[in-house]
């Protein structure tokens, strides 16, 4: 890495540009910055030089059929378990699985039970949660606090709200965060997160979720409106959009994951 | 490993991002379809790995030494010549390129940032391989030299030395009145 034209300086000058320097790295360059104007001189012109490349050849965006594409991709394996997994109840039965399918009947049961008696109450809230989606199409205004940062959505949210909600970041995943507002549910005021895909956007409301269980996502549609509903450790979503089902169920997985990561603290669930 | 558990993973590890990896595909393959195709292959061949139970530890740096993998191989099919000059003779002549740079009067910080979009494109495309795929993985990517360092398989050392040659190269290029 020694060769003449590139001294120990000038690779010194580049790590610190690149923030690649220990402490002890920055005091050094910063003295020799300070005693050497040549030097000083070319550090300023790759700054300037990192400015121009970051503003004139930015980092692209994939474009969406590809990053559709690789979504099925990801679905494709997930399917092929499901048809595996389905073809292994049509093994013989032995005690074992028909003791095992006599329970599953008994907790199918009771779920059905558990979801009859709460039928009405996630109706009208979903109701509620597909009503104030259409109402923010309809007048322009999805949200109440404009921010594609999610450190001035969630402290806003929780200036108003008795819940601290989960704002999390999914602009890598493809939906940028628009911003937050307060819709009305059973007269009380629940947080709805907006997010965007192309001109679309996604209504994710949280719910209290009294003494339901961790739930996979139920595809519902409301008023034509596709809406998942799902809940994740003690707390219940509802994603409402105009976005092909497909999409919609790519941004539930992104946002249970990134829920997760945020409450786990990079660890636990999801692994 | 299961198909599901390499299915999470994929959408854990790979998914977050194909930014990065169709940014650093179109930079070294000089066009979007190519880009696309080369993408795709990269993701193939990441599930394709994730199901053979690879461990990753850094998701980014692990997707994009594939990206550059596939890349090869599709200019290998397609440019062999840019295969050819990214070997020995590209050292050797963007070594010279570099001395040559020490001799000419210093290009002007006020220069460079005139520069339009085309230009700045046009510069960092006439940057032979091995230089322009480290310049685009530390600045359009963001990947720290360790990162690069793994992505690319090239010591550190390397790493830096061809990163300030490639930035010796384009401020030449751009801060000096052609």
């Amino acid at each position: 890495m020694t060769r003449p034209e590139f001294d120990d300086r000038s690779l010194l000058l580049h790590a610190a540009l690149d923030g690649e320097l220990d402490a002890a790295g920055v005091i050094e360059i910063e003295r020799l910055l300070a005693a050497d104007p040549k030097l000083a001189a070319e550090y300023a012109r790759l700054k300037s030089l990192r400015e121009a490349i970051h503003a004139k050849a930015p980092r692209e965006s994939a474009p969406d059929s590809l990053r559709l594409r690789m979504m099925e991709l990801a679905e494709t394996q997930q399917t092929l378990r499901r048809e595996a997994k389905t073809a292994r109840w049509r093994d013989p039965p032995s005690w074992r699985s028909f003791a095992a399918a006599m329970a599953a009947t008994v907790v199918v049961t009771l779920g059905l039970q558990h979801l009859i008696a709460a039928g009405n109450a996630p109706d009208t809230a979903l109701q509620a949660i597909v009503s104030a989606h259409m109402r923010s199409q309809i007048s322009g205004q999805p949200v109440d606090v404009v921010s594609t940062d999610r450190h001035t959505v969630k402290p806003w949210l929780a200036g108003k709200l008795p819940v601290a909600a989960e704002v999390v970041d999914l602009a890598e995943a493809g939906f940028p965060l628009a911003g937050g507002r307060i819709d009305i549910v059973a007269g009380a005021g629940v947080p709805t997160l907006v997010y965007k895909r192309r001109d679309h956007l996604i209504s994710v409301t949280e719910l209290r979720a009294e003494g339901e269980e961790a739930a996979i996502p139920r595809h519902l549609a409301v008023d034509g409106y596709p809406v998942v509903r799902w809940s994740d450790n003690e707390r219940a979503y509802a994603a409402v959009s105009d976005l092909s089902p497909t999409e919609l169920d790519a941004f539930v997985a992104a946002f249970r994951r990134a829920v997760a990561k945020e409450r786990g603290g990079g660890g636990g669930a999801g692994k | 490993m299961t198909s599901e558990t390499a299915r999470r993973n994929f959408a854990e590890h790979v998914l977050p991002h194909l930014d990065d990896a169709y940014s650093l595909a179109r930079w070294l393959c000089g066009d979007a379809t190519d880009a696309e195709d080369v993408v795709q292959d990269a993701c193939v061949r990441a599930l394709k790995a994730l199901e053979g139970g690879a461990a990753v530890e850094r998701p980014r740096a692990w997707l994009l030494a594939i990206v550059r993998n596939a890349a090869y191989s599709w200019l290998g099919k397609n440019r062999p010549r840019a295969i050819v000059l990214a070997g020995a003779a590209e050292e050797a002549e963007a070594h010279a390129d570099a001395l040559e740079t020490g001799g000419s009067p210093s290009p002007e910080a006020a220069l460079i940032e005139t520069a339009d979009r085309a230009m700045v494109a046009a510069a960092i495309d006439g940057l032979p391989l091995t230089f322009r795929e480290t310049l685009v993985m530390r600045e359009i990517n963001g990947l720290s030299y360790r990162d690069i360092s793994e992505a690319t398989g090239a010591p550190i050392g390397t790493v830096m030395s061809r990163l300030a040659r490639a930035r010796a190269m384009l401020a030449q290029k751009l801060g000096t009145v052609p």
